[in-house]
């Protein structure tokens, strides 16, 4: 498998929470590449193949659910865990997420030191 | 089996007791005729037993008076000796006696026997003559009338029995057609009452069963109401009078109970829609606060995290996250304010408050204090105040004061490196206040849902440009509830145009009003 085993894709459209986001990760010793909408990181997962994917949903261009659905279709890229991100906080939304090719969940305001513990269990999984 | 179907209940019953009348009179005049016949054979007997004695009594006297004027006759021939007055007078007597006992047989007047009866009072009125002559005669000097004479007398006597068999004859004749008579009355009698029994019977089952039918259309039609089915009818053509009533009344109830439901059922639905409306306003603040909410979070912790591993501080990236926090702050409780004024909307407790305040001046303030807005991508304002024509109008400020703000913040928000145009006028007492700009503009589906509540022009819009999505939900209602409208004019790519229009009669005119 080719790619950045420890590289973590945030994509988020938002500049403050993505340079937050970029920021933080960083400082705990993530290697973090960014996109802006769905379209961009479908196109950044297939070139860096990320260890993980930070997905946000309401992406203007192409939204998260539905890159999540194309990237888990996609047989180059279905191996990628891809965490959502998402201010929509109600049971359905959870589900929606994880119907979409989601393997896990996170809930804005961040809890980070339970998103940095996720993205640890999914890059130990690789 | 139906028999006259469309006959109404009381129609029925009016029949019924028509039909058991007719044979309750039938069955009385044949008792009456029964009884008619019964007392003609009882004056019929009476007057042959009556007819009877008369005859018999009339065949004795006249022998008993033979026997006396031939004693007499032979007598007067013997001694000559005269008869005594009383003695005559008696005799006399018992002549006249012998006549009336004639004429009553005769005012029997028994049909059949008048030429009988004539025949008879000839020829005792002949006899009864000669022995009243004989009688007056008895004491006169001279010869007497002959009064032996037998054929006169068996004549008469003939005559008496003639009568007597003739009425006999009669009376048996008469008595066995009265006896026809009675035997055939009491023979319809017995039918009549048989058949009286027999056709009321046939009329209570059938009244029973045309009754029945119609009232178990009701029960069906009822239980089928009672079970839910309340599209069905029962068949008011098959029933007339009362129960054709009863079964319009039935459908009627049914058709209006129906109507309820569905007004139950819509009443619902609106209330689901209300409820699901009312959730995914909840949802949505929930989404809205939860954005800045993130920033404030994240950019709070992260500091205090690069403050807490004592590496130096990049004063002006310390500073920059710190207004980020601030904007943030901001940003939430704008939203915040929001919500509650588009809750306050929805429940009808915003008020307007009425002042004074003359719009030029109130447009130019508001734009001066939001100018810093301008810097942030670049735009340029142009001011349009129509001074001459503005003059003091009596509105809510506050409210205004909102509504151009909220438009002049978007008009900021989605314009690049453009010119913001606010222009202000009063035409025909109509107070024209336009926000346009030269941005992204908006197609005619973003324009058609602008106005709704959490809608901003593209679900990504609120992530690129920020905003609650609720500015322009807030402006309309705004608008509405000072008397005025908005009008939105938008080409993509091109820029948008947003007109408040309010009423703005002169305060004096309203003074003197």
């Amino acid at each position: 498998m080719s790619g950045n085993p420890k590289t973590v894709l945030l994509v988020e459209d938002n500049a403050v929470n993505r340079d937050m986001l970029i920021r933080r990760l960083t400082r705990a010793g993530h290697t973090v590449i960014a996109a802006e909408d769905g379209e961009e990181a479908l196109s950044k997962m297939r070139q860096e193949h990320p260890a993980v994917v930070l997905m946000d949903m309401n992406l203007p261009v192409k939204d998260g659910w539905t890159a999540s659905r194309e990237a888990s279709a996609d047989p180059a890229l279905a191996d990628i865990p891809i965490v959502a991100l998402t201010a929509h906080a109600m049971d359905h939304d959870r589900e929606q997420a994880l119907a979409a090719g989601c393997v896990d969940y996170a809930t804005k305001p961040i809890d980070f030191p339970e998103l940095l513990a996720k993205i640890d269990k999914w890059l130990g999984q690789r | 089996m139906q028999l006259r179907p469309r006959l109404s209940l009381r129609a029925r019953l009016y029949l019924f007791s028509v039909a058991i009348f007719t044979l309750f009179a039938i069955n009385v005049g044949t008792h009456l005729w029964g009884s008619f016949a019964r007392n003609e054979s009882l004056v019929a007997y009476r007057d042959a037993v009556s007819a009877a004695q008369l005859t018999a009594d009339l065949e004795q006297s006249l022998e008993n008076q033979r026997q006396q004027v031939l004693v007499l006759a032979t007598l007067r021939e013997t001694t000559e000796d005269p008869l005594g007055n009383d003695e005559l007078n008696t005799a006399i007597d018992d002549l006249e006696a012998i006549s009336t006992r004639l004429r009553r047989l005769g005012a029997l007047g028994i049909e059949g026997t008048e030429d009988y009866y004539r025949r008879l009072h000839e020829s005792a009125s002949d006899l009864l003559d000669l022995w009243r002559r004989f009688y007056n005669s008895y004491n006169n000097e001279g010869p007497v009338p002959n009064v032996d004479t037998p054929t006169r007398y068996n004549d008469a006597q003939q005559r008496l029995r003639e009568l007597d068999q003739r009425q006999a004859y009669l009376a048996v004749q008469r008595s066995n057609a009265i006896d026809r008579t009675i035997a055939l009355t009491d023979r319809i009698t017995v039918l009549g009452f048989i058949a009286s029994i027999a056709i009321t019977t046939l009329l209570v089952v059938l009244l029973l069963r045309s009754t029945n039918a119609s009232l178990l259309r009701l029960k069906i039609g009822a239980e089928r109401f009672g079970s839910g089915d309340l599209s069905h009818r029962i068949n008011e053509q098959l029933d007339a009078g009362e129960i054709a009533e009863l079964a319009r009344t039935f459908n009627e109830m049914s058709g209006k109970l129906e109507q309820a439901i569905e007004e139950v059922r819509a009443a619902k639905a609106d209330a689901d829609n209300a409820n699901a409306a009312k959730s995914m306003f909840l949802a949505n603040v929930s989404h809205e606060l939860r954005t800045p909410l993130n920033a404030i979070i994240g950019y709070s912790e992260m500091l205090q995290d690069e403050l807490g591993d004592g590496a130096e501080i990049d004063r002006a990236q310390f500073t920059h996250d710190l207004s980020t926090i601030i904007f943030s702050g901001r940003q939430l409780l704008s939203l915040i304010n929001d919500i509650l004024d588009l809750s306050k909307i929805e429940t009808g407790k915003m008020q307007v408050s009425l002042s004074v305040f003359n719009p030029g001046d109130l447009v130019a303030q508001v734009c001066d204090t939001l100018s810093p807005l301008l810097g942030q991508h670049h735009n340029t304002l142009v001011l349009e105040i129509d001074r001459d024509s503005l003059y003091d109008i009596e509105s809510d400020a506050g409210k205004l004061q909102q509504i151009i703000t909220n438009l002049f913040s978007n008009a900021c928000k989605f314009t690049d490196s453009g010119t913001i145009t606010v222009s202000a006028q009063i035409r025909d007492e109509i107070l024209d206040i336009g926000v346009s700009d030269t941005g992204i503009g908006m197609s005619e589906a973003q324009q058609a849902k602008v106005f709704e509540a959490f809608i901003q022009a593209d679900a990504s819009t609120s992530q690129n440009y920020g905003g609650t999505g609720l500015g322009l939900a807030i402006v309309r209602e705004f608008c509405e509830m000072l008397g005025g409208d908005i009008v939105l004019e938008s080409t993509p790519g091109a820029g948008s145009r947003f007109s408040v229009r309010l009423p703005a009669v002169p305060v004096s005119d309203r003074a003197v009003a």
